[in-house]
């Protein structure tokens, strides 16, 4: 690996001001579980690192008015083993205590993973479930952006030149919801996500959410297939229904899969459906 | 067999490495550093099949910290090519690039960093040729060949009339099955550090067999035997990725141009560009009566070597006497064509030939026992050699008994009263068995010298590679049972052909077998001359004296070893030293034939598959290992199990991906090896214990064996838990699904 300089950087507002003043010569460095392996690999020739790591309080993971509010340094064990995560957030904390491997979730953090956008990832598509924002710091000041807005491409996000995350926040699902995410497959990462959330309101669903991550280049919700769950009744959405089957349906046909290591176009969607039905019918159970 | 109680010999006593391994302390190639060592890094050619135009290196010599640049314009005065059996692979890419990947140039710098800085800079120029990939473009030979044809080898072995043989027979079965490339992944890939000097080369190297490289740097430099030193500090695993020799003359080569010592330790993703496992497609006819004797086989395999032929003539050979498998035929023709193509070389792995075999030959006996309506079991039961019979003739008979061993493990799994538990709908589970022997050993050439100090404490000399099997334990455990010493009296050391006797190889299965046997014999031979010291010195007759923990008795009076030494040196000081020399002449009678023993293989699984998703999970596997007699049943046992591990990932998961001659998963996340959370549930080794090796204590070789088994098992219990047969591994969950959907459809 080319030797760089590592810069430590005491807020975010310095560790902005480096990464404007290197341009595309410096890079934002959390865990490196990804960065390392790509400038390892010789695919990320940079010359200079900034560690958000030092930034004071970057590694907190708090509770902001009933919201979640995860910084950027927060490590998916930190994230994971935090109690309000594990009372409040019971499905985020399941999910972290999943991504990859114990290397990995050691030193990785939610922030660099979604700042990474590496398109065969957990977080992206948890979050959709949510409505979860990315705290951003850059020269004009602080921003949010939406979690389905953040990852545009595949390794691409919506962060501007010198833009810093600086945490993921996360609402509490409205009451009356109940959430699932399965993910699938052999290799190191996954093949394919799939959240449901269901609002239930006097047994019948008010409110639907379908994100699906791995599949294609950008996790994404899947509106069409959401839109035929409403309406219906919780009891009645198990793996056999009908019912269930045509939301699966639908959300194979949304799948926007692509042929990979990990399976041709034709078998992805067929997972899709699968996982799609089974996460349905895990949340409604 | 010795009538005395075995003091340590049989016990599973803690590896003696254990500690130094644990603790981080164990040196391995990597950890050791000379005084103004550079660093080395490759230049790889990122063509599968090229002719080199030029390579220009000015920029990188050039540039402050790099000591120098090794093309092939710079193997002057020194042979250009080494291999095992040929002496086909440059040293570095000479005209011609192969494979992606080849080495066409090498850096020595001051550190890595400048090193790759440098590899940047070196500029090649090729002209393109159409890359061979896959067995049908290296049979159809359109293009221009890969060497001077594509076919490495041929190999035929043969009895009695097989085709003609088929048309007598109540029916007759064919099939074909396919087996990927694999990867070795050893947890250190290959490294060395080579010094270079004008009359002494001297190599540490992540090598299973140093004696066969410290021969072929010889050759390629022209030195004497004596001139040239191999040390093998502890290595990360091998499984036959690090046998012959691989990236030493380079290293070497690399100094002597630098004129210092040169580390070169490789990547994950260099070590699979160097060496991996034979894909192979195999084809099996068999002759069967009605009431399912096996009469007649026919059966051709063809194998992936790669673009040179490391070791794919022995492994062509293996592989067409392996196919047929554990049974008698009447009748058999059994032809392997090893072809080249321009991927990745293929060598030795873990059982050459075996588990490929296995995978067509044992999926074929289930077919058959499927369409015969009768149990698998007993279709192996009533074909299987028996023991005093030829597997393959004119070779050695197999002293093993294969079916009654198969029949109890079946017992005391379940075999005949299971029944699939249902968990939900779209799981379905079932069993699956498999059985191969396989002719393993190698030659049976190995020394040994074992130095019992003047404080009765002892040294053993033997040239075998501790590569984690634990060789070191169970050869320390036959010195201190021979020399009648406690355990922690005896180090054995590592290799190093300056210091150690000549030992072929570490591979074959044969370390505890042939280098146990010169440990054994050499150290009965110390003991013999203690014997007679004794006897000297209590003034009787050697056979009344007795050895034991140390010291020597009779009539009551005892005198400690190393007084005993003292009283033969007559002072403090001296040794007494113990020497064996292995040959196929060895008096025991036992390895004047091919092989030196019979490699028994036997695996029983139970799986459970998501029938919606196509994942195959392994609830319950049972392998068997035959290891004669077990000097340390928990290593053995910990090699079974960890080759049943390693058969598991090409069963499920492994296969090197090559796209228009490029790998597409050179790495970790994208080529998939299992991980603790693919282990079964249940995972058992069951040992055979039976003394009827040629090894000592009746011992013979494990460690390959387990890994044959696995996917012929699994894919059988995959086919008993749904009825698809699947043809191809590894049963990833895409094909499984289509494989079911198809069943279905049918």
């Amino acid at each position: 690996m080319r030797p760089f300089t590592l810069h430590e950087p005491t807020s975010a507002a310095e560790a902005s001001a480096l990464l404007l003043e290197r341009g595309e010569a410096a890079r934002l460095y959390a865990g490196g579980t990804e960065l390392l392996l790509a400038m390892k690999g010789g695919f990320l020739p940079c010359d200079h690192l900034v560690n958000v790591k030092t930034i004071p309080g970057m590694d907190a993971v708090a509770l902001d008015g009933g919201a979640l509010v995860i910084g950027a340094a927060a490590t998916h064990t930190a994230i994971e083993s935090a109690p309000i995560v594990r009372e409040r957030f019971p499905l985020v904390a399941q999910v972290e205590r999943r991504v990859a491997n114990a290397r990995v979730r050691n030193v990785g953090t939610l922030a660099g993973n979604l700042c990474f956008a590496e398109p065969h990832s957990d977080p992206a598509a948890l979050l959709l479930l949510y409505d979860a924002e990315a705290v951003v710091e850059g020269a004009s000041g602080e921003r949010r952006i939406s979690i389905a807005d953040l990852q545009i491409a595949p390794y691409e996000t919506a962060l501007e030149p010198g833009e810093v995350m600086t945490a993921v926040r996360i609402s509490p699902l409205p009451g009356g919801a109940r959430a699932a995410y399965l993910k699938f497959g052999i290799h190191h990462r996954p093949t394919i996500g799939v959240g449901a959330m269901l609002r239930v309101a006097e047994g019948v669903v008010v409110e639907a959410r379908l994100s699906l991550g791995s599949v294609p280049p950008v996790a994404r919700r899947l509106p069409e297939a959401e839109a035929l769950l409403l309406g219906e009744r919780a009891e009645h959405l198990n793996a056999e229904s009908s019912a269930v089957a045509e939301v699966a349906d639908a959300a194979a046909a949304q799948a926007d899969a692509v042929d990979d290591l990990h399976g041709s176009t034709e078998y992805k969607r067929h997972l899709v459906g699968v996982f799609v039905r089974r996460a349905i019918a895990q949340a409604a159970a | 067999m010795s009538a005395r109680a075995f003091s340590t010999v049989g016990q599973a006593v803690p590896r003696v490495d254990a500690e130094e391994k644990t603790s981080g302390r164990a040196k391995y190639t990597t950890d050791l550093a000379l005084p103004g060592m550079a660093y080395a890094k490759l230049a790889l050619s990122p063509l599968p099949h090229a002719r080199i135009v030029s390579i220009d290196a000015s920029r990188a010599r050039a540039l402050p910290g790099v000591y120098a640049v090794l093309t092939a314009a710079e193997l002057t005065g020194m042979e250009t090519h080494y291999g095992s059996d040929r002496k086909d692979r440059p040293i570095v890419a000479m005209g011609k690039v192969r494979f992606e990947g080849e080495p066409i140039a090498a850096v020595a710098a001051v550190d890595l960093a400048k090193a790759e800085e440098a590899v940047e800079l070196i500029e090649a120029e090729y002209e393109e040729l159409p890359p061979v990939i896959g067995l049908e473009a290296a049979l159809a030979g359109e293009s221009e060949p890969v060497q001077e044809t594509n076919v490495c080898h041929r190999y035929e072995v043969a009895w009695g009339d097989a085709a003609g043989a088929m048309a007598a027979c109540d029916h007759v079965f064919e099939d074909t099955f396919t087996f990927p490339m694999v990867y070795h992944y050893a947890m250190e890939p290959h490294a060395v550090i080579a010094d270079y000097q004008a009359d002494r080369l001297s190599v540490w190297s992540s090598a299973q067999h140093p004696f066969l490289v410290r021969a072929e740097l010889a050759r390629v430099f022209r030195k004497r035997l004596d001139q040239v030193r191999v040390v093998v500090p502890y290595v990360g695993g091998g499984y036959g990725s690090k046998s012959y020799t691989k990236i030493e003359p380079l290293a070497a080569a690399l100094s002597r141009l630098a004129g210092r010592p040169v580390r070169l330790a490789l990547s994950v993703e260099e070590a699979m560009k160097t060496v991996r496992r034979h894909a192979t497609r195999a084809t099996i006819r068999t002759g069967v009566q009605a009431d399912g004797t096996f009469v007649a086989r026919e059966c051709r395999v063809e194998l992936d070597t790669g673009a040179y032929t490391d070791n794919g003539v022995r492994v062509t050979e293996r592989a067409a006497d392996r196919l047929p498998g554990p049974y008698r035929f009447e009748h058999l023709r059994s032809e392997a064509v090893g072809l080249f193509t321009n991927t990745t070389p293929a060598g030795s792995f873990r059982s050459i030939g075996g588990p490929q075999g296995a995978w067509a030959c044992e999926s074929h006996t289930d077919n058959i026992a499927h369409a015969l309506g009768i149990d698998p079991l007993e279709l192996r039961l009533k074909n299987l050699v028996r023991p005093g019979e030829e597997l393959l003739r004119g070779r050695r008979r197999l002293e093993a008994d294969l079916a009654a061993p198969l029949a109890e493990v079946a017992r005391g799994f379940g075999w005949h009263d299971y029944e699939p538990v249902s968990t939900a709908p779209h799981l379905k589970r079932g069993v699956g068995m498999a059985c191969a022997v396989a002719n393993a050993g190698a030659s049976p050439i190995s020394g040994a010298f074992v130095r019992l100090h003047a404080d009765g404490s002892a040294t053993v000399h033997v040239g075998t590679t501790e590569i984690g099997q634990g060789s070191r334990s169970a050869l320390a455990q036959i010195a201190a049972e021979e020399l009648r010493l406690p355990l922690s009296s005896v180090r054995v050391i590592a290799s190093d052909t300056d210091a150690v006797p000549y030992d072929r190889s570490t591979g074959a299965s044969r370390s505890t077998t042939l280098a146990g046997l010169a440990v054994h014999d050499a150290a009965a031979d110390a003991r013999a001359q203690m014997e007679d010291a004794a006897a000297r010195y209590f003034e009787t007759f050697a056979e009344q004296v007795a050895l034991a923990e140390g010291s020597a008795s009779f009539e009551g009076e005892s005198i400690s070893y190393g007084a005993l030494i003292g009283q033969v040196f007559g002072g403090a000081g001296g040794e007494i030293v113990g020497r064996s020399a292995i040959t196929p002449d060895h008096p025991s009678g036992k390895l004047a034939e091919d092989p030196v023993f019979w490699e028994v293989s036997m695996g029983f699984a139970e799986v459970e598959v998501d029938t919606e998703t196509g994942r195959v999970r392994v609830l319950r596997y049972t392998s068997v290992a035959d290891p004669g007699k077990a000097i340390n049943p928990a290593q053995v046992e910990g090699q079974d199990e960890g080759a049943a591990m390693q058969g598991v990932g090409h069963t499920l998961f492994e296969e090197m991906r090559y796209e228009e001659g490029q790998l597409m998963n050179p790495n970790l996340i994208d080529y998939r090896v299992p991980t603790f959370g693919d282990l079964p549930d249940e995972f058992h080794t069951v040992l055979l214990e039976r003394g009827d090796g040629p090894g000592p204590y009746g011992a013979k070789g494990v460690g390959e064996g387990g890994i044959v088994a696995v996917a012929p098992a699994v894919a059988n219990a995959l086919f008993n838990a749904t009825g698809a047969r699947i043809r191809d591994l590894p049963l990833t969950p895409e094909r499984v699904w289509r494989a079911l959907r198809e069943t279905n459809d049918a």
